[in-house]
């Protein structure tokens, strides 16, 4: 797949779903993250690769509110996520790198459950349809979790993602320890979700599956955005020529 | 249904799918009813026990043929303490303090300063009572069911999940609470049950049942306030175990040991023989009242002859042996109080010291309102000691007055006479009754521990809140 390179400056924010502008951010007197501009539209997934340490993982703590930036301003749909987090994580959803779940619970209860909080009531055929768009086979929907595979970890976080009809959704690392095809499935889910306008921001490792299914990438370099390309545009990249660039920062 | 009930709810079935807190539920109702009906059984017996043995020796007394009743002063009476109903919830300082006492002319009371009083601090440990089940037990398996509500969140990493979810952290650790204390309600619901059941049968008033439901509601409060607090501060679910663990075994086993001992030590009880030897050189040194010529009484001779407008004794309208008695008793009754007031203020400072580390253990301030509403406390045996010596002196200077109204002290002192009176005279007189406190004066004498457990709920409740907020920042 090739990707193009993107100017994004000229949208306003009023545009963006998930929006960062010229954040600095760290913890305590550290500063991680220096003047960061990230912004997100409706049905883009935007995927955010960077070596250890650069900052992925404290860019993803600003938008789930819990890290304050030292200066600019971030918002999820026009919300401060860090002064008005209740309010602000009502407009995500989030996927950690390892879904955790409750491990007594059955993947139906787990997500009736987690819809409960989020202050959603589904019945039990809206949850059933969303653990079946998530791929998950429908015999492991009455299973506790406890014996969950990975992937079908996912699968579940992925129907909670889809039921909860947020405009975002926020992913760290979520192909890590998948097999290809899981990986394929997974890229699939994230399609369905681009298609029903949900702004996913998606911290990677994982260039191909990044190239494969994200709309723009950004590269992060000990905490500064050095880099953004798209799949779309006359600066097309070849993601041969970004794996040969950012292949040695092991990204 | 609120985003806390539903937390709640969760945590209530994941506490029915955990086997530690369904089985030590199981256990500790089943040791709650074992204690409920030993401690009943006991009580009932020792209850009807005492009112049989109390009706003969009223029937012996009353029953000794007609005699001198100086001879009626010191055959003696027997006085049994009557037991509260409540107190087969907790029988407080019962077991160690005796609840019998022999009644004679010019003898302190036998109850008092008996060793076992030398103990009698409100701290013992050990047996298996409702109150010892939930005051040692029920924080043992609120320890073990709560100790990783908060802490197993942020262990498996759902703690991210639920707040991404748009959960509030303070929502969490309510949420949380609720559950925990809905399961202390389930283990204190036989204690209430039993309680209650006391009251509508008329064996123990109202005022003092809700009092205890009041006071081990606030105790559970305040554990399960504990819990949390310790589960959202600790990292790991082990870490809040351990840390708990250690809390519970110093505030419900060490600081209990240490602080009564840390008493005694600080303020020491005359034993009894220190005790028995100084009444006894004391009151020699009032003199015989047996003897109208003691000169200990010639001062009261003096009076009492000045008082007739007569010059010799046998010239008095009254047996002048009698008024000696009267005059020897009273003077040996204050002798007694004297010693008796400075034992109890002596355990009233004991306990007062104990009282102050309240702040360290709200076990004590538990206790005491336990015991004082159960009828079991020192204040309690202080008020039948008091009642049971106060029923000696009446009867014996009711004696004494009979000698020396219905002897002449010519027949009295005459060796060679025997001097009997009606058994009829001390046939008439009352029987004991004790009267214990009202509720108003039991309410009264549990405020400051109401008060203590309150001030531990607020802390704890003030900082589980502060922690509750920082634990939604807390996560990287």
């Amino acid at each position: 797949m090739l990707i193009d390179k993107v100017i994004s400056s000229e949208a306003s924010s009023s545009e963006y779903v998930l929006d960062a502008r010229d954040v600095l951010a760290g913890y305590g007197s550290k500063t991680i993250l220096h003047e960061l501009n990230l912004h997100i539209r409706p049905g883009e997934i935007y995927a955010l690769l960077g070596a250890n340490g650069a900052g992925k993982t404290t860019t993803l703590s600003l938008f789930l509110g819990f890290l304050a930036p030292q200066s600019g301003l971030v918002r999820v749909n026009g919300i401060d996520p860090f002064t008005r987090p209740t309010e602000a994580r009502k407009n995500f959803a989030y996927i950690p790198e390892n879904v955790a779940l409750y491990e007594h619970l059955s993947a139906r209860e787990n997500v009736a459950y987690l819809l409960d909080l989020a202050g959603q009531h589904e019945d039990a055929s809206t949850i059933s349809n969303a653990l079946a768009a998530a791929g998950l086979d429908s015999s492991a929907f009455d299973l506790r979790v406890g014996g969950f595979s990975k992937g079908m970890r996912q699968k579940v976080a992925i129907a909670l993602a889809l039921a909860r009809k947020v405009p975002a959704l926020l992913l760290d690392e979520p192909t890590s320890g998948l097999d290809p095809q899981a990986t394929t499935e997974f890229n699939r889910l994230l399609g369905l979700l681009r298609q029903q306008g949900v702004a996913i921001l998606m911290v990677t490792h994982d260039l191909l599956s990044a190239a494969d299914i994200a709309d723009r990438i950004g590269f992060l370099e000990a905490g500064r955005l050095v880099e953004e390309v798209a799949a779309q545009g006359q600066d097309r990249f070849d993601v041969r020529n970004l794996h040969r660039r950012y292949a040695g920062q092991a990204i | 249904m609120s985003i806390v009930l539903r937390i709640a709810r969760e945590e209530w079935r994941s506490l029915l799918r955990n086997r530690v807190a369904v089985m030590g539920t199981i256990l500790l109702t089943i040791l709650m009813l074992i204690a409920s009906l030993t401690a009943w059984e006991h009580q009932r017996n020792a209850g009807e026990e005492r009112a049989r043995y109390q009706a003969q020796s009223n029937h012996e007394f009353e029953s000794q043929p007609d005699r001198h009743p100086h001879r009626v002063a010191h055959y003696g009476h027997f006085l049994f303490r009557p037991l509260n109903a409540l107190a087969a919830f907790d029988p407080g300082i019962n077991a160690y303090t005796g609840n019998t006492l022999f009644l004679e002319a010019h003898r302190q009371n036998s109850a008092n300063f008996g060793d076992v009083r030398q103990s009698s601090l409100l701290l013992r440990f050990g047996q298996l009572t409702p109150a010892f089940v939930l005051q040692v037990l029920a924080p043992l398996l609120l320890i073990f069911v709560g100790f990783a509500g908060v802490s197993r969140e942020r262990e498996s990493g759902t703690l991210r999940v639920l707040l991404t979810q748009g959960v509030s952290s303070q929502q969490l650790v309510i949420g949380k609470l609720v559950a925990l204390l809905g399961f202390s309600g389930l283990i204190l619901l036989p204690a209430v049950v039993g309680l209650c059941l006391l009251s509508v049968s008329g064996a123990s008033a109202w005022a003092m049942t809700l009092l205890l439901i009041g006071g081990y509601t606030l105790w559970l409060l305040l554990w399960s306030l504990a819990v949390i607090f310790i589960s959202s501060l600790c990292q790991r679910g082990r870490d809040s175990l351990l840390a708990l663990m250690a809390i519970w075994v110093l505030v419900v086993i060490l600081l209990p040991r240490w602080v009564p001992d840390m008493a005694n030590a600080a303020i020491a009880l005359p034993t009894r023989f220190e005790n028995e030897i100084s009444v006894q050189r004391e009151y020699l040194a009032l003199g015989d009242a047996h003897n109208p010529d003691d000169p200990k009484f010639a001062e009261f001779r003096d009076k009492v002859l000045k008082q007739y407008g007569v010059t010799r004794i046998e010239d008095l309208p009254v047996n002048f042996k009698g008024l000696v008695g009267m005059e020897g008793e009273r003077k040996s009754s204050e002798l007694f109080s004297h010693y008796s007031t400075r034992a109890f203020d002596l355990q009233a400072q004991q306990n007062s010291f104990v009282d102050g580390f309240s702040l360290l253990s709200p076990l004590f301030a538990l206790k005491r309102l336990s015991m004082t509403a159960s009828g079991t406390d020192l204040q309690n045996f202080r008020r039948f000691l008091e009642q049971g010596e106060q029923y000696r002196y009446n009867l014996v200077q009711g004696l004494n007055k009979l000698q020396a109204e219905s002897l002449t002290y010519a027949d009295d002192t005459n060796r060679q006479k025997e001097n009997r009176i009606a058994r009829s005279n001390w046939q008439a007189f009352p029987e004991f009754k004790f009267t214990p406190g009202s509720s108003i004066e039991t309410l009264k004498g549990a405020l400051a521990s109401i008060g203590v457990l309150t001030l531990w709920i607020m802390v704890l409740g003030v900082l589980s809140w502060l922690q509750s907020r920082r634990l939604g920042r807390a996560i990287r």
